[in-house]
């Protein structure tokens, strides 16, 4: 998607970053990035809540196929703004939460969201009893939507997102545990990695000048992982998860590790705590 | 709330002076006492600073031992023959290297880390607003502790590379799996070996840790294991006998002796004329074995038992013969094996005849407790680390003539591999695998 360049002065001024107490001089700069990246979120929530309402439908219609036909192409609107999304992490954990969370795994009568319908639609094949999880994850991305509506976006937060998406992927989604039924893991892989660039892409004319070696070496890694990604690619989505070799397992993995550890700087390099 | 470290250091002494504060109460109170226990109390603490001492006191270690520091540079890399510290840990990787540009990169790189580690010295600080060149866990100074990183490379870095191929040592294959063994895939082989040696667990995992951080393009973590030997009380005359795995034996007793350094070019080192690749003089083979011990059985095998399995004495190390555990068993006296078991381990493992000479090894084993299994047994067992000239004639060969061993029945092989150990790096600017890179960059011959 095009970043919202247009309207990042006004935006910015509706969302009152002048008035913000970090938002001294040093800070003015990242106005627009800012302004471009809460666009970028409205853009992926409205999606979001969108895609999640005719999946739930499908799910509470007993509409196995179309349920497990969408729920990839749902969950990647949220994994692109993970970094926003889990500034609510009452939501994140009943809207994302994976059985590992709860000591009572997948019968645990606690365990909800995305993953719980996952386990009802591929695990056991069917919708029964997936209606109060439907319902609750539509009333739950409602609740994000608004709540992310009405959030000032912390630069700090923004800014060290692109890292956070990073070390996410490093430490529970190369394995392939995050999609375990439906093995989907490669289109979150690819949420994840476009918010992460999103971001950095957003800020970059900020530090290209500078940092060229660094600008360089992060342009560098994420061409591999997309070049990696592209190899799965399929008509509607990517490939399942058993598809990707152990080469390109490894491959993604020390990239991911590069990009975490060199966009752990990110931060720093903007004057940013 | 955060916790704020420079306050907490107040606490101990404003403490202290309030208990002053009270004893003085309590002595104007006593009359007479307030002066004795003013001394008693002044005494003790020169005497006996453990008394005042509060839980969270680090336990303090010795400058003798974290400036122990073992040269990098030399013909050999260090940690073979090399003493063992008291803590031991390999780790396995997966290399990403594509080309021979970037193995010639990573060999720098390694070789830079592990000489800062291993030499020690004091990180870069850097602005407050970026992450910290260095975790910290060791402070504001990396003592070298007698830290020691050893690297080898498996199969798999030389088979899955075209330009690496033509280089491949000539014994260095994938670990096969042995009759006894279980082997569990993520705890086996791998394109590159670290092992790590030093007085403390925390220098081992700094370095590990440092490394990780600084070469995150390169490298990717398989599998790891970390062990240590128990520090052992020297005899009244000074000796130190052999330390104990977690069978209770001595383990290390008839060990060839790394300070003879023609029995170690002969039994560890690779030389001219072994048919090696010219690289490779001056390195070695590694064997690294995840053994597991199925100790709550051994623990009710009887004693006798558990010392035929052997073919030693359990308290004292020696050979069924012999009265300590540097007398060697005599075999010839014994063809029958009514002293020393035919089937005992060290008979099995090293026969003492002319044509089994040329089998023997220098084992640089640690013992590791992991947790517990899903059976609710103890996950305990030996980190078995082997160095050899020959892998064939060595490690191959010696578990060959084991298998079937009795000891069998305790133990349980789960991970390792085999791994190449570069040779030195010579003098400063000198690189791990220099000679392996350039061969690799000049290509196969045509
Ligand atoms: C958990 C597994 C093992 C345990 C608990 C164990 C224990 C012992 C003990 C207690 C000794 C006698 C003391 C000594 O000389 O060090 C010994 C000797 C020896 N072991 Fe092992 N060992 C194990 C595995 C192996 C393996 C896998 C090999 C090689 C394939 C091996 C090769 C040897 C050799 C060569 C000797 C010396 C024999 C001699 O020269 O007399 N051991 N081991
Ligand atoms: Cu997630």
């Amino acid at each position: 998607m095009k970043p919202h360049f247009l309207a990042a002065t006004a935006l910015a001024a509706a969302l009152g970053y002048a008035g913000m107490a970090y938002a001294e001089d040093e800070d003015s700069k990242l106005v627009e990035p800012l302004a471009a990246y809460k666009s970028y979120v409205a853009d992926h929530t409205e999606k979001l809540l969108e895609n999640t309402t005719k999946f739930t439908a499908a799910v509470n219609a007993g509409d196995i196929a179309k349920a497990k036909a969408l729920f990839a192409p749902t969950r990647m609107d949220y994994e692109s703004i993970e970094p926003i999304a889990e500034l609510f992490s009452d939501l994140d954990h009943t809207i994302d939460s994976r059985a590992d969370d709860f000591e009572g795994k997948e019968k645990d009568p606690k365990f909800s969201g995305f993953h719980r319908i996952e386990y009802g639609l591929w695990t056991e094949n069917s919708t029964k009893g997936l209606e109060p999880y439907a319902t609750q994850l539509l009333a739950d991305v409602k609740d994000l939507n608004h709540r992310i509506e009405n959030l000032t976006f912390p630069p700090e937060t923004v800014v060290g997102g692109a890292a956070a998406l990073m070390e996410e992927v490093a430490a529970t989604k190369i394995s392939g545990e995050e999609d375990r039924y439906s093995h989907t893991d490669l289109w979150d892989f690819k949420a994840n990695f476009d918010g992460s660039k999103k971001i950095y892409d957003l800020v970059k004319p900020l530090i290209e000048k500078d940092n060229a070696d660094f600008v360089k070496k992060v342009d560098e890694n994420f061409k591999v992982v997309d070049d990696t990604l592209a190899k799965y690619k399929t008509a509607d989505g990517y490939e399942l998860y058993d598809k990707l070799s152990d080469e390109d397992r490894k491959v993604l993995a020390a990239k991911v590790n590069v990009l975490a550890t060199e966009l752990s700087t990110l931060r720093g390099k903007l004057g940013l705590n | 709330m955060a916790h704020d470290p420079e306050a907490a250091t107040d606490k101990p002494s404003a403490l202290a002076a309030d208990r002053r504060k009270l004893l003085l109460g309590l002595g104007i109170a006593a009359g007479g006492a307030l002066v004795s226990s003013l001394v008693s109390e002044r005494s003790l603490a020169v005497e006996d600073k453990t008394a005042e001492r509060q839980v969270t006191d680090a336990p303090s270690s010795n400058r003798a031992d974290v400036e122990q520091r073992v040269p990098f540079y030399g013909v050999h890399q260090a940690g073979i023959v090399t003493p063992r510290p008291a803590n031991g840990m390999v780790v396995a990787f997966d290399v990403i290297a594509d080309t021979p540009a970037d193995f010639d990169k990573m060999l720098r790189k390694l070789t830079e880390r592990i000489v800062f580690l291993t030499q020690g010295g004091q990180p870069p600080s850097l602005d407050r607003k970026l992450p910290p060149a260095d975790s910290g866990i060791l402070g504001p100074e990396v003592f070298s502790d007698n830290l020691t990183i050893t690297v080898g490379l498996g199969d798999s870095i030389f088979e899955n590379r075209p330009w690496l191929k033509h280089l491949k040592p000539k014994c260095l294959q994938k670990m096969t799996q042995f009759t006894n063994d279980a082997l569990v895939a993520e705890l086996c082989h791998g394109d590159l070996s670290l092992q790590f040696c030093a007085n403390s667990a925390d220098t081992n995992i700094h370095a590990l840790r440092d490394i990780l951080k600084n070469l995150p393009e390169y490298l990717v973590p398989r599998w790891k294991q970390e062990g240590n030997v128990p520090t052992i009380l020297p005899d009244s005359d000074g000796h130190v006998q052999s330390a104990r795995n977690f069978l209770g034996f001595r383990d290390g007793s008839a060990n060839p002796h790394s300070s003879n350094e023609a029995l170690m070019d002969e039994i560890v080192w690779v030389g001219q004329g072994d048919g090696e690749p010219e690289w490779a003089i001056g390195g070695t083979y590694q064997a690294v074995r995840i053994i597991r011990n199925f100790v709550e059985r051994w623990d009710r095998t009887p004693l006798g038992e558990q010392e035929r399995i052997f073919g030693r004495r359990k308290m004292s190390g020696a050979p069924m013969d012999g009265k300590t555990e540097n007398d060697a068993p005599d075999y010839a006296k014994d063809p029958d094996g009514k002293v020393t078991r035919l089937d005992a381990h060290i008979r099995l493992a090293n026969p003492r005849t002319p044509e089994t000479q040329k089998n023997l090894i220098l084992r640089r084993p640690f013992n590791y407790s992991n947790g517990v299994t899903k059976n609710g047994q103890l996950d305990q067992g030996l980190l078995f680390i082997v160095y050899q000239a020959d892998l064939d004639r060595g490690f191959i060969a010696v578990q060959t003539r084991l298998s079937g061993e009795p000891l069998e029945e305790y133990i349980k092989p789960i991970g390792g591999g085999y791994f190449y150990v570069l040779p030195g790096a010579r003098e400063s600017g000198d690189y791990l695998g220099r000679k392996l890179a350039e061969a690799a960059a000049a290509g196969p011959p045509t």
